[in-house]
């Protein structure tokens, strides 16, 4: 029986309680009791950033985070930034640019476009691909991604209206 | 391995703590059998492949205030071992006195990995590879060990270069916690460089790194350090390149007989990412192509 | 509505974003990944890490006895049925392993921790036998024989000859020889390989989630290996973590998962780990090529000839049949008069190739295109005018009987030219070499591939079902799978612009063989094309009924009306005479109600190749040209792809958003073959199986990139429109080869051009050679 370990957190704006293996990573932990699939497994090595989340603000991969290590913390996941009208403007820009093919790198792409907005990375292309550079997609060769993170950096400010 | 009803013979955590101070981490350390948390960029991995296994106890040393910050005490820098490389990189301390921590800062993996890896982690883990390493070879970094003893603390202090012993290890005992790093201040403008070899910015395992740093002195370069990283067990001082540096007006000469120096110094390795061979001719390359930038600035 | 002029901007050629982007970027879209069945196990395979040994005994009976476990499958509990293209691949391995990734046994287990538990286990007796890893060795008397009833280790062998290749050498004047090496790489899509088996219960069926790219070739080679009636199995294709050729075969984790849920009752579902991916799925094909050329002094070629030899692996996959394309390359890029080709792919312990975007097209072109550069040379004309000279215009019937109706190869070679400013910036780098260590260099290379499907299976067809309801609310039912490329949006913007509806109006399905008509499967860039012909035309069968209604409810004839904005339309001023939707409600709701629902199957006009493989095997033909500027580093070997200025031959572009996206991530896949990606396998093992050192291309080392579409409305294709999905990928690293040489001087013919492939290479062109 592996150690179990609970753990208080908020999860996209919600507070909630859990107990988790102590070994268990944030990966593992929303795709699994959390039934949030949208976070993806691409390696689980940290290599590709298809698990990004934002953890207080910062973004991180999800499979090499200790599902314990986030007690007292934020985690915002790609659903949270599905419901946010903060994140509207990149959404739409995603959806506008072509952004997206097969999708599957496309919720960490979105989640660290988030990321590069929120810490003001998103009007120069060269910044945004350095940005950019620990999620790896297979479909687009990036110029529309980075198309997207920069409209969505550069549009002017809108009320929310998702 | 498995037992017969499916049980993990591997090691499994029995027990998890999140110490809030020095002490406590200490003596939970003094225990035995324990492992250190602090991003776990390093540490996941490793697990997850196989390559490294848990120990029995892990201590998760991220809520310790004491182990954070970066500021000027007594003619040095000081850094906590849990500033993460995303902080090495926007520091304005880091940015006056140490740019060649940042610079390599920005040589590291990748956004999400910054954010997480920290200072202290990349040094016990003592990759032959590690980015922050040169640097901090460059930079005649000391790291603070603690541990302790019926209650009390004590430290001490070693150079870096004494601190990585070889792939994966270094001076660091079971009991003891690394709760800080030293940079010695110097007064002088210095002249620095850090050169990741890869075809990408960052993102990449070092092949070779070279890093340089020194005070110009008209034509020459004084209190020079040069630094190698992922041609040796360990990130490596370039004594004899060194030497041969110290003082002298840095000339074509002088810079092909410093390189000869610095590749008698390295014991590159093949594998999968370069041969040996290759390693070495990199070194003597991208270290003739630093000093000469060195002399044109 | 009122009776104004409605007009309506046309659909095609506007930049349409992706039909189903809004459920992907807000991770609502489901992956098989993320799919789970009630009562669902947990599917692994035992996988040897051998390279070839004899099975001499397999114990289960530990794992068997774990709790938790509820099935433990070898060769001995399911069907001795082989699959792969020459069905010499048996799913669970028997008498032997041949390669690293052989499967030996599987489990299913409640949890994931159990199933790694239960395969530790399982203990195998080998008798190891002798290493075959080099394929040249394959067909020595006493090379190690892979397959028992394959002699000289020979898998499949390709001849294919047109004109006379003695006499093209003896009219030439400069002939040239060189060998070629193309390496390992693999797909990598970003979703793991994954299957979910299910059973009925009370009827038996199969209902398998799979993510292969031929649902209805799939259906019916399950079928045969699970000794099943092929109507009672069910594919559902889940949204695709990307495909790119990964999925055309039929590979041993499909059946295994599928044995698996037979035996335990339950559904069963088996992902891959990362590193599964990487040491189980197809490899490109790698190759060994000889090349021979010639032409004449006034830049006319003579003649090709080509001894190809392939590593076939341990078993035959779609990998050893890529020379149907290359020999298509190799006959008929560019005009030449005599082509000779033969290629023998033959077994070794190493892995095994699939199909992968471009089929072996990259590999041939990599081969034309260095001669073309060295020909031209030979005799002193500049290598664009020597292109042209060559290059086939619309109405040329190749050497091989392809049919050029439309081609815009010329409009290609000269846009990518004048757009890279290619002939002066080669020049200069020639004669303005930089005095240091970093050179710059253009390099051109142009393409040839099938446009209009490729006719190799019986049928290369595609069947639609159109269904409008009473609200003018259009379904499209295709056969047609969606992998990421956007085939769904462009069949809406189709239908849509047929019936004068927006696109809001329509739902397109596509994923369910028991709903869905049949289509041969998403591969040979003939989606659009193919699939889109199949909904036009059901669309035309729509709009003609409706047209008959609409004449008969307003008393105009058929041919004065039209759709347009969702309604019916005087054809000649636009005003507008009733919704659609009304006359839909009015066909319904009468005493003979007549519901619009159509069906059309395209079967495209090519032909079967003959025995010879010469004939139209494609309804039209794509080409592209693209310029590449790189920037080479000697002091380390490091080349950066600067800008790719590329020009495509498309028909017509009907999605613009999406076909730049497909042509942006095709060259950026050619960068990573060219110059960063290396499966490396060593004495038969995958040495890098993570992306820490397979090395994708990432967003901070994209080049400029510089699209131009020619549109030349092929007479077929839908609106004009022609297949694109491979061609930007495939000449890519023929382009920077030649980039490379005006760089450096040096031309290096094996990929990939990693750091120190090319450091060494240009040691030893220096007459420095390294240790």
């Amino acid at each position: 029986m592996p150690l179990l370990h609970e753990i208080g957190f908020v999860l996209n704006g919600s507070p909630i309680r859990l107990s988790v293996p102590v070994t268990m990573t944030v990966l593992e932990m929303l795709r699994g009791p959390l039934n949030l699939t949208g976070t993806k497994y691409g390696c689980g090595e940290g290599e590709c950033g298809a698990c990004t989340v934002l953890v207080d603000g910062l973004s991180l991969n999800a499979c090499i985070l200790l599902a314990v290590e986030c007690d007292g913390r934020e985690i915002t996941s790609i659903e949270g930034l599905a419901a946010d009208p903060a994140a509207a403007g990149l959404r739409r820009a995603f959806v506008e640019a072509g952004a997206v093919q097969c999708g599957f790198c496309t919720p960490g792409m979105v989640v660290q476009g988030k990321y590069l907005l929120d810490t003001r990375t998103g009007t120069d292309r060269a910044a945004i691909a350095r940005g950019l550079e620990g999620n790896l997609c297979r479909c687009t060769g990036y110029r529309k991604v980075i198309d997207a993170v920069e409209r969505a950096g550069t549009a002017p400010v809108e009320a929310a209206d998702d | 391995m498995h037992n017969s009803d499916g049980s993990n013979t591997a090691v499994t955590v029995r027990a998890y703590h999140v110490p809030q101070s020095v002490s406590t981490a200490t003596a939970l350390l003094a225990q035995g059998e324990a492992a250190v948390i602090a991003g776990g960029t390093d540490l996941v991995p490793q697990q997850r492949t196989g390559s490294g296994t848990w120990q029995p106890v892990l201590v998760s040393i991220r809520r310790i205030k004491a182990l954070r910050g970066v500021r000027e005490q007594a003619g040095q820098l000081w850094l906590g071992p849990l500033t993460t490389v995303s902080e090495l990189l926007c520091d304005p301390l880091i940015a006056r006195y140490a740019p060649v921590l940042a610079r390599a800062a920005d040589c590291f993996a990748s956004s999400q990995i910054r954010n997480a890896a920290t200072l202290g982690g990349n040094i016990c883990n003592a990759s032959p590879a590690g980015d922050l390493l040169v640097p901090l070879m460059l930079l005649d970094a000391e790291v603070e060990l603690s541990c302790s003893r019926d209650g009390v603390i004590s430290m001490r202090c070693l150079p870096i270069e004494e601190f990585l012993v070889g792939p994966g290890s270094t001076q660091r005992q079971p009991a003891e916690l690394l709760t800080g790093i030293r940079l010695p201040l110097v007064d002088a403008a210095r002249i620095f460089v850090f050169e990741k070899f890869g075809t990408r910015p960052a993102l990449d395992i070092a092949t070779v790194s070279v890093g340089l740093l020194a005070v110009a002195a008209g034509e020459r370069l004084q209190q020079v350090r040069v630094a190698l990283g992922a041609v040796a067990p360990v990130a490596l001082r370039a004594r004899a390149a060194e030497a041969v540096l110290e003082g002298r007006r840095l000339d074509d000469e002088a810079i092909t007989a410093a390189v000869a120096a610095a590749l008698e110094e390295i014991n590159p390795i093949d594998d999968v990412r370069a041969s040996g061979w290759y390693r070495s001719e990199l070194v003597c390359n991208l270290l003739t192509r630093v000093l000469r930038n060195a002399v044109a600035s | 509505m009122t009776n104004s002029q409605t007009t309506q901007q046309t659909l095609i050629g506007q930049r349409i974003p992706k039909q189903d982007a809004p459920e992907k970027i807000n991770g609502r879209a489901r992956y098989v990944h993320d799919i789970n069945l009630p009562g669902q196990l947990v599917g692994k395979i035992l996988r040897s890490g051998r390279l070839h040994a004899r099975i001499l005994a397999i114990d289960v009976a530990a794992a068997r006895a774990l709790p938790g476990v509820h099935a433990v499958i070898t060769a001995a509990d399911v069907p001795t049925q082989t699959i792969g293209v020459t069905r010499d691949n048996p799913p669970l391995k028997g008498d032997k392993v041949r390669c690293e990734r052989d499967e030996i046994a599987a489990v299913a287990a409640e949890t994931e921790e159990l199933a790694d538990a239960a395969l530790a286990l399982i203990t195998v007796e080998y008798e190891d036998l002798p290493l075959l890893l080099d394929v040249a060795a394959a067909r020595e008397a006493e090379a190690p024989l892979i397959h028992d009833d394959k002699p000289g280790n020979i898998a499949l062998q390709f001849d294919y000859e047109h004109g006379d290749v003695v006499k093209g050498e003896a009219e030439s004047d400069v002939v040239i020889e060189d060998r070629f090496g193309l390496h390992y790489v693999t797909h990598a899509c970003m979703g793991v390989s994954g299957v979910i088996a299910d059973f009925d219960d009370i009827t038996g069926n199969l209902t398998l989630y799979s993510n292969t790219q031929v649902p209805f070739l799939h259906k019916r080679e399950f079928a045969e290996v699970l000794e099943l009636d092929p109507n009672r199995i069910r594919i559902i294709q889940p949204t695709i973590g990307g495909g790119f050729g990964s999925k055309l075969d039929i590979y041993p984790f499909e059946p295994i998962c599928v044995y698996l849920a037979r035996a335990a009752g339950r559904p069963v579902k088996l992902v891959f780990s990362r590193a599964e991916e990487f040491l189980a799925s197809p490899t490109r094909q790698p190759a060994r090529v000889l090349l021979r050329s010639g032409c004449r002094n006034d830049g006319r070629l003579t003649f090709r000839k080509v001894d190809m030899l392939l590593d076939n692996g341990g078993y035959t996959s779609w990998g050893a049949t890529t020379p149907m394309v290359m020999m298509q390359t190799f006959s008929s890029l560019y005009r030449v008069p005599h082509c000779l080709y033969h290629s023998t792919a033959a077994y070794t312990n190493n892995p095994y190739a699939g199909s992968f975007r471009g089929y072996g097209n990259l590999q041939a072109t990599f081969a034309v295109e260095a001669h073309m550069d060295k020909l031209a040379d030979a005799i002193g004309m500049d290598p664009l005018e020597f292109r042209l000279l060559n290059a086939q215009e619309a109405g040329e019937v190749s050497g091989q009987g392809m049919h050029f109706r439309s081609c815009g190869f010329k409009d290609c070679l000269r846009t990518a030219a004048d757009r890279s400013d290619y002939l002066a910036r080669r020049q200069q780098n020639i004669e303005q070499r930089s005095t240091g260590p970093v050179q710059r260099g253009v390099g051109m290379a142009s393409m040839l591939h099938v446009g209009g499907g490729a006719k190799i299976y019986p049928s290369d067809g595609c069947g639609t079902i159109l269904k409008l309801d009473d609200f003018g609310h259009v379904t499209i039912l295709t056969g047609a799978s969606e992998i990421g490329q956007g085939s769904e949006t462009v069949l809406s913007q189709l239908v849509c612009e047929e019936l004068g509806l927006p696109l809001t109006s329509v739902t397109v399905v596509n994923n369910d063989t028991d709903i869905t008509p049949w289509d041969v499967g998403v591969h040979a860039s003939r989606t659009t094309f193919i699939a889109g012909n199949a909904a036009v035309g059901a669309a035309r069968l729509a709009k003609e009924k409706i047209l008959k209604a609409a004449a008969a409810a307003t008393g105009q004839p058929m041919q004065e009306l039209d759709l347009r904005g969702g309604g019916i339309v005087q054809r000649q001023d636009g005003s507008t005479l009733m919704t659609l939707d009304k006359l839909l409600r009015s066909m319904h709701f009468q005493d003979k109600a007549d519901l619009v629902i159509t069906s059309y199957y395209y079967e495209p006009p090519s032909v079967h190749q003959d025995d010879q493989h010469k004939g139209d095997v494609s309804a039209a033909y794509a080409w592209a040209c693209q310029v590449v500027e790189v920037e080479v580093d000697s002091d380390t070997g490091v080349v950066r792809l600067l800008k790719c200025t590329a020009a495509h031959d498309v028909g017509r572009v009907i999605n613009r958003l999406g076909i730049e996206g497909q042509i942006e991530g095709g060259i950026v896949m050619g960068q990573g073959y060219a110059l960063s990606e290396d499966l490396a396998i060593r004495d038969g093992h995958c040495l890098n199986p993570g992306f820490r050192d397979y090395k994708l291309i990432t967003a901070p080392e994209v080049p400029e990139l510089d699209l131009s579409f020619i549109e030349t409305m092929d007479g077929e294709g839908p609106r004009g429109a022609k297949g694109v999905g491979e061609a930007p990928a495939i000449c890519v690293a023929a382009a920077v080869a030649n980039a490379i040489e005006n760089a450096t001087g040096v031309r290096i013919y094996q990929l990939p051009f990693t750091p120190e492939n090319v450091y060494r290479a240009l040691r030893a062109a220096a007459h420095d050679p390294p240790v």
